[in-house]
């Protein structure tokens, strides 16, 4: 008889005095006499003295019902306990089976497996997935009446999918349940996690079921023995006393896969792109693949063109390509996709064989000039593609302020209205009583000394020789989304600010200086002016040429939101669109983790009730060591090579809960009987 | 599930109980009785016409007209008396004594104990329906009739008066009379006899639950020439109960406690103690010649007035 339940015996010990405490005290409740009144007692007296001799068996009858209750009490805590017939297996093992639910486990080239049971399972349509469940159910089934297991699903993360169990039912359904993902798998972690779980436990084995698609470096991150005193390697898994066992599966590696996918806007013409694409023939043979690339459902290169479109692959080689000029679509969405041309053997690996990029929306922007006469910046400005550029006198402005709503930017050159416009704005040197940031003084040839290089506007931007005569000096509040660009000293000098859904650079200096104030500075003479006012508009506009369009899967990354300010939450939409997941935001960074390849949706809403714009994410494998499906028949950890576990010492092995329970049942309508037929009271 | 089944301490349907409205005995006795007495009456006198009569021949021997024996004559006797046609034949001075006519005593003994107070309704009511009854009947046959309620000693005394206008303040003694106490026949038979010594019938209206026995009272007065009429009163539900579970039985006059768990054979055994019992005070009755009666509180108390009438004893 062994006892397979998780209850500690000082813990039994505990609940068993209770139950018991319990039972006697529902027992002498159940024995408490109702007082009745009788006319004449004697008679009873009479009668029960007659019945004396019968008194012995009363009792014990009450006892009986006693014992009745104790007994019940007695098989639920045993049946707590899980007792198991059948003789106690010394050998039996704590097993964990770390089952690889990877991207690399999509590999479709389940039936060419040596182990494989063809004629169950016709066609090359099985997973490597698949083929690692049936192992890990084989694993199960050889299981013995000792042994415990634990599923766990190693992906980019780890998580335990049950606890210790020897319930060989519930672990298949457990197996049966785990999908891979498209994050590669974090072997480190997975075997951390394992040998947590197996801590203090008894014949402690962790058998990994997988292609052995890992980084060499989560390989060697193991330690067999103990740190020695004084050692320092915090970040290798302590293995120590834990047998390991690795159950390969998977045999194809004639994998191609999309391995890099970019997309980036030309500066000087905003209208036009080129992507960047990466493919790396993983195989040991030359292969070709035909490259399509996708606006939405549009396809950008003609079939037609096999020169532009079909790459010749060596062996273990990488081919980059970059595709020029390419005009902007409309949904803004990219997807590189490579097939293979007719002939050739299919890809045993589709996932890495797509790729998505997004572009962001890109139009014209109406820009108006409010300035007395500045050919400085008007020519800075007529510079830029995709403006449309206008100008109108402060008095005209401000004799019609209602015109600032026909405009997508409005600059101010020393002039500020009463009120900001709802518009994005540029200002040089607003009045002091309207500027949109709060001035704090004057500050005569100040000299930029510090600038925030991470702000989309200050990119390739140097501002350490402008020469200026005067400045404002702001008094930025972060809270209200106003932040430091530039600053002399410890002075700010150019701030920017997010208010609203609106966004405002605000100069303390002039250009040119005004009629009645003539400090100026040299800035509209630098290199930097245009490129600054360029950057202003495209952070106006929201394309930020520095913004990652692509992210890792099983990568948790740290995504900006803009004008995120008092935002604790958003939310993630799957590329399915209908898996939801919250990420937390941070001090406007999100934090993005994608295990689907495709294109994923962030939105959030302020405390106020207004809504983020949605923001959109493309997520990619983009893992070379994740498209290397070659299986690794000999995993080595730390230098050990981990060998295929044997089969479990089957021994006879019969749960007796359920035999428990009902002798409960059984219990309880002999005393319910007993009870109400006047028998046990 | 008999474990968690609910115990708590109210009445179980079917189980006796004391009465909270024994007390109350402002009802009893209405102008609805009374006219059920009158009925009663007029049919006892329809039913025993030609036998009964106010009169009642007593032994005692006096100055009657009917003839009863001859004794041997002693000096201060009324020599009136001498039988002197036996002196002419016998030579012997004998003196003829005549049967002396008197009045019937009557005397009602309502137990009024805290066991009468049990039942529904309260044995006491009816035991006072019944006493009042008879009273009234007695009274309206010219007989003297007295009332005393007991429990462990008479409670009280109405002193015995004739002429059927009485029946009023026996109604009015009934109702304010006290009322309690336990049991206790032997001594209540000895306060009677001592306090009664005009011989008459005695009507001991009862439970006779008295853990000391019937036999004793019940003796006292026979040897005291008393004539005891017996009429024993009873609930149902004494006799047969509808208890269950586990009980702790309380006697209601002694306070004594005997904890029972009331099995279907137990109520058996008791049901059959309860009328042995009731045979015993029948036995014993029967053995002195003494009338006697047993009725429950479901029959109508006319119905057990018209019984005694027809069985005779109580009126002659």
């Amino acid at each position: 008889m062994t006892f397979l339940g998780p209850i500690p015996a000082a813990t039994l010990a505990w609940v068993a005095g209770i139950a018991a405490a319990l039972t006697i005290s529902a027992y002498i409740l159940k024995m408490r006499r109702r007082r009745f009144e009788v006319p004449f007692s004697a008679l009873w007296k009479r009668v029960l003295d007659q019945k004396e001799p019968s008194s012995l068996w009363r009792h014990l009858k009450r006892l009986l019902s006693l014992f009745f209750l104790l007994c019940i009490a007695g098989l639920v805590l045993f049946a707590a306990l899980d007792p198991t017939r059948g003789a106690a297996n010394h050998d039996a093992r704590n097993v964990v089976v770390l089952l690889d639910a990877s991207a690399s486990m999509k590999a479709i080239d389940g039936n060419d497996d040596k182990n494989d049971d063809k004629a169950a399972n016709p066609g090359k349509t099985r997973t490597r997935l698949a083929v690692a469940k049936e192992r890990a159910k084989l694993l199960i089934d050889s299981m013995g009446g000792g042994d415990l297991a634990m599923i766990m699903r190693m992906d980019g993360q780890t998580t335990p999918l049950g606890r210790f169990s020897s319930d060989g039912p519930m672990l298949r359904r457990l197996v049966d349940a785990v999908e891979a993902t498209d994050t590669p798998a974090d072997l480190h972690r997975a075997l951390g996690a394992a040998a947590d779980a197996l801590r203090d436990r008894k014949n402690p084995l962790i058998v990994v079921i997988s292609d052995g698609a890992f980084p060499v470096e989560q390989r060697e991150q193991v330690r067999w023995q103990p740190a020695a005193p004084g050692e320092k390697d915090l970040a290798a898994i302590d293995l120590t006393g834990i047998d390991v066992r690795y159950v390969n599966v998977g045999h194809r590696k004639d994998n191609v896969g999309i391995v890099a996918f970019n997309v980036r806007r030309y500066v000087a013409n905003k209208a036009a792109y080129e992507v960047f694409i990466e493919l790396e023939n993983f195989g040991d043979t030359a292969t070709q693949r035909r490259v399509s690339l996708f606006d939405g459902d549009l396809e950008l290169f003609a079939e037609t063109d096999p020169g532009k479109s079909t790459l010749d692959l060596a062996p273990h080689t990488r081919v980059r390509k970059i595709y020029k000029d390419l005009p902007a679509g409309t949904t803004g969405h990219l997807r590189a996709l490579a097939t293979v041309p007719a002939g050739l053997a299919p890809d045993p690996f589709p996932l890495d064989d797509e790729a998505w990029a997004l572009l962001p929306a890109r139009k014209s922007q109406k820009v108006l000039m409010v300035t007395a006469d500045n050919l400085y910046l008007e020519a800075a400005v007529l510079a830029y593609d995709n403006i449309v550029p206008s100008k109108i006198t402060p008095a005209e402005y401000a004799a019609n302020p209602a015109q600032a709503s026909d405009y997508d930017t409005i600059i101010f050159d020393t002039w500020a209205p009463a009120e900001p416009p709802p518009k994005n704005a540029i200002y040089f040197r607003p009045d002091a009583a309207h500027s949109p940031v709060a001035i704090s003084g004057e500050l005569p040839r100040p000299h930029i000394t510090d600038v925030d290089k991470s702000h989309p506007t200050m990119k390739w931007v140097t501002l350490s020789d402008v020469n200026i005569d005067t400045t404002h000096v702001f008094a930025p509040d972060a809270s209200k989304g106003e932040s430091v660009l530039a600053s002399s000293v410890r002075d700010p000098i150019i701030v920017a600010k997010r208010d609203s859904g609106h966004k405002y650079l605000v100069f303390g200096f002039s250009l040119t200086g005004s009629d009645t104030d003539q400090v100026g500075s040299d800035l509209m003479l630098r290199v930097a002016f245009p490129l600054l006012l360029v950057n202003a508009l495209d952070w106006f506009a929201g394309d930020d040429s520095d913004l990652i369009t692509t992210y890792a899967t099983g990568v948790r990354q740290r995504v900006p939101l803009d004008g995120a300010v008092g935002l604790r939450e958003a939310n993630l939409t799957a590329p399915d669109g209908v898996s939801q997941q919250k990420a937390p935001v941070l001090e406007g960074l999100a934090t993005f983790y994608a295990d689907r390849v495709g294109v994923w949706k962030l939105s959030a809403k302020f405390p106020d009730g207004s809504e983020l714009p949605p923001l959109e994410l493309a997520a990619n494998l983009a893992n070379p060591s994740e498209s290397t499906i070659a299986p690794i028949a000999d995993l080595t950890l730390g230098g050990r090579k981990l060998t295929e576990p044997e089969a479990f010492a089957i021994t006879e092995n019969q749960r007796l809960w359920i035999y428990l329970l009902l002798g409960v049942i059984a219990l309880l309508g002999i005393e319910w009987v007993t009870y109400h037929r006047r028998i046990t009271v | 599930m008999a474990l968690l089944a609910r115990k708590d301490d109210r009445p179980q349907p079917g189980a006796l109980s004391r009465d909270p409205r024994v007390g109350d005995r402002s009802g009893l006795f209405d102008d609805r009785f009374l006219k059920t007495l009158e009925h009663l009456h007029m049919v006892s006198r329809k039913v025993f016409a030609g036998n009964l009569r106010a009169e009642r021949r007593t032994r005692k021997v006096g100055s009657g007209i009917e003839f009863a024996d001859h004794r041997t004559y002693s000096r201060g006797d009324d020599f009136r008396y001498i039988d002197w046609n036996l002196y002419g034949r016998l030579d012997k001075l004998l003196l003829r004594l005549f049967e002396e006519e008197e009045d019937l005593h009557i005397y009602i003994l309502i137990d009024c104990s805290d066991s009468m107070a049990i039942g529904t309704p309260p044995k006491m009511h009816y035991a006072m329906k019944v006493g009042a009854a008879l009273t009234y009947v007695g009274l309206a046959n010219l007989d003297r009739v007295a009332i005393m309620p007991f429990g462990d000693r008479l409670l009280g005394r109405l002193p015995p008066s004739r002429g059927k206008n009485r029946i009023f303040r026996v109604f009015d003694f009934l109702r304010t009379c006290p009322l309690g106490g336990q049991t206790d026949l032997g001594e209540i038979a000895k306060q009677f006899v001592t306090q009664n010594k005009r011989r008459g019938l005695v009507v001991v209206i009862s439970d006779f639950y008295d853990p000391a026995g019937f036999e004793a009272g019940l003796n006292t007065l026979r040897y005291h020439k008393f004539e005891p009429f017996v009429l024993q009163c009873y609930d149902l539900r004494e006799a047969e109960p509808e208890l269950h579970g586990d009980l702790s039985l309380v006697d209601c006059e002694t306070g004594d406690t005997r904890e029972v768990t009331v099995s279907r054979s137990l109520l058996e055994a008791y049901s059959k103690e309860h009328e042995r019992y009731c045979k015993e005070l029948e036995e014993f009755c029967t053995k002195k010649a003494l009338p006697f009666f047993r009725t429950h509180t479901a029959i109508p108390f006319e119905e057990l007035i018209l019984r005694i009438f027809r069985s005779g004893g109580f009126l002659r």
